[in-house]
């Protein structure tokens, strides 16, 4: 107990296990899971797809919990919250970037953005000043008024960045966010979180399965496999 | 704030499919349109009905009649003696024989109009009947009993241009009839009256054109008119030709207040009387009105119902094809609860939407329907508009809050549906 309270990383997780049942089949999603991440790293989990790394990144994120084992995040056990905390969880300290970037298409890039602070309370020019302060930090400040439809796909995943940003969260949870991109447009777009990073100080987890991109831009890349994480041999800067 | 804010961004989505939201829409409006209008139908007939009734302060009458006649035993005869002793009853205001004269002749300025008259109290201030009754002027005076009360048609065949005209001025009456001449013996007799107008009746369309074709004359007045008696001749032959032993055909005695109608009645009917007080018809009436409300707002809400059956059908299309969305607002951090407010203010917007519209549509539609129903009764010879239809403001406000109530009732499982989403499921969808 006195050494949880001592030295708390800003995320720690022990012995996590999920599995989920598919009809008569039962798939291990994360198996003993034991992660640390210091404040402020930018942490790469490398995976192909079905080795658990977007269950491992939803369950840092407060969206779904482990069958075993604890998620400690900013001294706080994630599984230890009821639904509705995990919801305040969510809305305070996590921002997620998604591979197919979820914007509503009904709304302009600008609207997209403010939608994330109407869930946090935050309205009228309060909401306005800070979302197109958000769409201006990705660089999008003159597309603010454009629908979905009438950007690129850089574009608009760089628009779902402002609108995962806009709220200041400590946590930025990005799942496979150049998985639609070309080469070109998805090193501009990691670039991009890379800036954040480092101007904000916001933790970065990035789920991918672009190795060569994830040994540039991450701190450390972590690696998935069959729900176990393997033990770190490569190191970043 | 929150709630609100949340509320805000329905609108939002419901202008995502405005096809399908609009038709929903329709369906709430068309059951509240046909709700408001059957039931502003049938209020509006019952105040039609009942107006006159408020207005005579009828509810406070009975109606008193001799009783029939059996084998050689003649019944008490209702006369000026009988009136007086009903009089005395404690809680009546007042007991004077009906009358009706058919064919009295108006006269003013060399024009002529022929009427019904009725008798009234000289004291009907005083016996609750209302000012309301009269679209000009005021009702009789005690003192002076040369006064006349007109209908609007006769106004109108006299050549005034407008009620208010008509106040203070001079007509005569002319009624022909028979008289009792003492004995057995009758006159045909005419007997002309100078009288002045003082105010001037108004009778819904719905009553007829002899409503609006009548005049009230004082009491006293009327004892003196020729004919009075005709009803009653023949009662009049067999107790011999003696007018104070015969009787009237009928008497109207007014109660202070209604609660003491039983009692009264009781009384009159121990003195030989046959009686009816007018409060009980009106119950009967109030309680067919009640009947058919209730009906109609059974066929209201049945309707709504439906309506209801098309929300949850929207709404939980709409569910279904926001689902990703919804596990994204989840995502970037919408509660339960948010979500839970969010689908059912789609459901109260598209109730209030509709509950407007089919009060828009239930006002067209009891317009067009009042012109029919007018145009009909002209070709049956009743002039005047016919005011069929009553919107009260608590109609009204009961429809829109009904039709809200009923679609945000429908949004409850769509909505609860929507906060259930488990977003890891939702934003895995495509």
């Amino acid at each position: 107990m006195s050494s949880l309270q001592r030295e708390l990383p800003f995320i720690e997780t022990c012995g996590l296990s999920r599995q989920y049942r598919v009809g008569p089949a039962e798939i291990h999603a994360l198996r003993d899971v034991n992660l640390r991440v210091e404040k402020g790293q930018f942490v790469a989990v490398l995976g192909v797809s079905g080795s658990g790394k977007s269950t491992l990144l939803h369950m840092l994120g407060g969206l779904d919990t482990p069958d075993e084992g604890e998620i400690w995040v900013e001294q706080q056990d994630l599984t230890a919250l009821n639904r509705s905390q995990r919801t305040v969880y969510r809305r305070s300290t996590v921002g997620f970037i998604f591979q197919s970037y979820y914007l509503i298409a009904s709304l302009t890039a600008l609207e997209n953005v403010a939608l994330a602070l109407t869930f946090q309370g935050v309205y009228g020019g309060e909401r306005r000043r800070r979302a197109v302060e958000s769409l201006e930090r990705v660089g999008l400040g003159h597309r603010a008024a454009h629908r979905p439809t009438e950007l690129s796909g850089g574009e608009q995943q760089r628009v779902a960045i402002a609108r995962a940003i806009v709220h200041g969260p400590r946590l930025l949870l990005a799942d496979e966010p150049t998985g639609n991109l070309d080469r070109a447009t998805a090193a501009e777009v990691v670039a991009l979180l890379r800036q954040i990073h480092d101007q904000l100080g916001t933790t970065v987890v990035m789920v991918t399965h672009d190795e060569e991109m994830a040994a540039r831009v991450a701190d450390r890349v972590l690696r998935l496999r069959d729900g176990r994480l393997e033990p770190e041999g490569n190191r970043g800067p | 704030m929150r709630a609100l804010k949340i509320a805000g961004m329905a609108i939002q989505g419901l202008r995502r499919s405005p096809l399908r939201v609009t038709l929903t829409t329709l369906g709430v409006t068309f059951a509240a349109g046909a709700l408001v209008t059957m039931v502003a139908l049938a209020l509006g007939v019952q105040r039609q009905v009942e107006t006159p009734f408020r207005a005579l302060a009828l509810l406070n009458n009975i109606d008193v009649r001799p009783e029939e006649a059996h084998g050689t035993e003649r019944p008490r005869p209702l006369n000026d003696e009988a009136l007086a002793e009903i009089e005395k009853i404690p809680g009546v205001a007042a007991a004077y024989p009906d009358a009706h004269v058919k064919n009295i002749h108006v006269r003013h300025n060399g024009k002529e109009a022929t009427a019904i008259g009725l008798a009234m109290p000289n004291e009907a201030a005083l016996l609750g009947i209302s000012q309301e009754l009269l679209l000009a002027g005021h009702l009789f005076d005690e003192d002076d009993p040369n006064e006349v009360i007109l209908g609007p048609d006769v106004v109108s065949h006299l050549g005034f241009k407008s009620a208010q005209e008509a106040i203070g001025k001079e007509i005569t009456i002319e009624v022909r009839g028979l008289a009792p001449e003492g004995g057995a013996e009758f006159k045909y007799t005419s007997k002309e009256l100078p009288l002045k107008i003082v105010g001037v009746y108004q009778a819904p369309a719905i009553l007829g054109k002899n409503a609006q074709n009548g005049l009230f004359l004082p009491v006293q007045i009327m004892k003196q008119v020729p004919g009075m008696y005709m009803e009653s001749a023949l009662n009049m032959l067999e107790s011999g030709g003696d007018p104070k032993a015969a009787g009237y055909a009928s008497a109207t005695v007014r109660v202070r207040d209604p609660k003491d109608l039983d009692a009264v009645e009781t009384r009159i009917r121990g003195m030989g009387f046959h009686t009816q007080a007018i409060l009980a018809k009106l119950q009967d009436m109030r309680r067919y009105f009640f009947a058919v409300q209730v009906l109609l707002t059974v066929v209201g809400t049945i309707a709504l119902t439906i309506a209801a059956l098309g929300i949850v059908n929207t709404l939980l299309m709409a569910v279904l094809e926001r689902y990703q969305e919804i596990g994204l607002y989840k995502a970037i951090g919408a509660s339960d609860g948010d979500l839970f407010i969010l689908f059912l203010t789609e459901a109260g917007i598209i109730g209030l939407l509709g509950g407007l519209s089919g009060i828009a549509l239930g006002w067209l539609m009891s317009f067009g329907m009042e012109a029919l129903a007018t145009h009909f009764a002209h070709r049956q010879g009743i002039s005047g508009r016919l005011d069929l239809f009553a919107f009260p403001l608590w109609l009204l406000a009961a429809s829109i809050g009904f039709a809200i109530v009923v679609s945000v009732v429908a949004g409850i499982y769509p909505a609860l549906r929507a906060a259930r989403v488990d977003p890891i499921r939702a934003l895995r969808s495509h």
